[in-house]
């Protein structure tokens, strides 16, 4: 009974220090994690959408689609200019979440690829600049090249770039059905 | 007490975990498709090394041989837990670089398996010395692995562009067989200079 009951008592003595601890480090972190997260997620909206001061969360259904996140952009005066659309369309490896901006006119004012899953020096280099920028300015439905459309395609890349073009298609499709250029 | 040099040379050239004890493997194939991927890999699992081989060294009498393994287990995970909420918090920008392999530490058998051969037997300076060792050669196990796949695979060498770019790159390299590849070379010639010296 003893040889039990010994390693017993002290593994749950580790263990409850252990989660004490971890309950202290964890109350004290929450609030700066929360601050550092949306800061970086402000930092991506505003990148997509420079005009924008300000961002509100717009809630809305989006089954059907891999939509995650709807924001509204509103300038300094508390104008709306766009919308940022945050889409979670797959690629090579995995999500590849596309964040993009879209003015009130129906035009892409910018996208934030990022790749966690995909090869680098492949699919990855679909968060360089060369290939994010040329969607500024695009609208209506968008292809890659390969697929006779206006995309660049990364080379090698096709199923990677092609992911973050449905992606892209989606926010403006959802920019469409939900008010549409103004 | 042991001599602190010879225990990090220890770790570093004779019994380097990569390529000669051959444990934490999945992590060191899995991350090593650049450089700078393998040093943070290797910096972020020495700290956790270090912290978690001094806790056990100082707990080694008190842990009952019976419930070493989950002791160990929850001592590591605690500590990986605590980098990761601290790299969250105060380091958001090395948190994106490093956010994917931290969790990954937990299962590193090479944290386990020094705390098992190592920590669970000496004194918790010696530990830490052992910590330091063990964890630089990781880092330079996995820095070097990176380099020679990044190079190969990209032309670049810690995102620097090395090789004029019309250059042909061997993709396989920064993809997973590259890393079995590269692995294996660079233990290759490893051996083939140990046998030179000892001969």
């Amino acid at each position: 009974m003893k040889d039990i009951a010994r390693p017993a008592l002290i593994l749950l003595i580790i263990t409850a220090v252990a989660a004490a601890l971890l309950g202290v480090v964890e109350s004290v972190t929450e609030e700066p994690i929360r601050i550092a997260t949306e800061n970086t997620q402000n930092a991506a909206m505003k990148a997509s959408l420079p005009e924008a001061e300000t961002f509100e969360k717009v809630e809305a259904d989006f089954t059907g689609t891999t939509i995650t996140t709807v924001s509204v952009g509103k300038d300094a005066s508390g104008n709306e200019v766009g919308y940022v659309i945050t889409a979670n369309p797959s690629g090579f490896g995995g999500a590849v979440p596309t964040t993009v901006g879209i003015g009130s006119d129906g035009v892409i004012t910018g996208i934030k690829v990022t790749t966690p899953s995909e090869t680098p020096g492949l699919g990855a280099l679909a968060t360089s600049p060369e290939f994010q920028d040329q969607f500024k300015g695009m609208s209506g439905e968008l292809k890659v090249n390969k697929d006779g459309g206006q995309v660049q395609a990364i080379t090698s890349a096709t199923i990677t770039s092609r992911a973050v073009t449905s992606g892209v298609n989606e926010a403006l499709t959802w920019f469409e059905a939900n008010g549409g250029a103004k | 007490m042991g001599n602190p040099l010879k225990i990090i040379k220890n770790g570093i050239i004779d019994e380097n975990p990569t390529f000669i004890q051959v444990i934490g493997m999945c992590p060191t194939l899995a991350v090593t498709s650049s450089a700078i991927n393998g040093v943070g890999m290797g910096v972020s699992t020495a700290a956790v090394l270090i912290c978690a081989n001094v806790a056990i060294a100082l707990l080694r009498k008190i842990i009952p041989d019976k419930v070493r393994i989950p002791a160990f287990v929850v001592v590591i995970a605690s500590f990986v837990t605590i980098v990761q909420f601290l790299l969250q918090a105060y380091m958001p920008a090395l948190n994106d670089a490093l956010g994917l392999y931290i969790p990954l530490i937990v299962v590193n058998c090479l944290i386990l398996g020094r705390a098992e051969a190592y920590a669970s037997k000496n004194s918790a300076i010696d530990s830490f010395f052992d910590g330091i060792g063990m964890g630089l050669g990781f880092t330079i196990a996995l820095g070097v692995l990176g380099l020679v796949r990044e190079f190969i695979g990209s032309g670049t060498a810690f995102g620097m562009q090395i090789l004029p770019e019309a250059f042909p790159q061997t993709l396989i390299f920064i993809m997973a067989p590259g890393a079995f590849l590269t692995l294996g070379f660079l233990m290759a010639l490893l051996n083939h200079f140990k046998n030179k010296k000892s001969a």
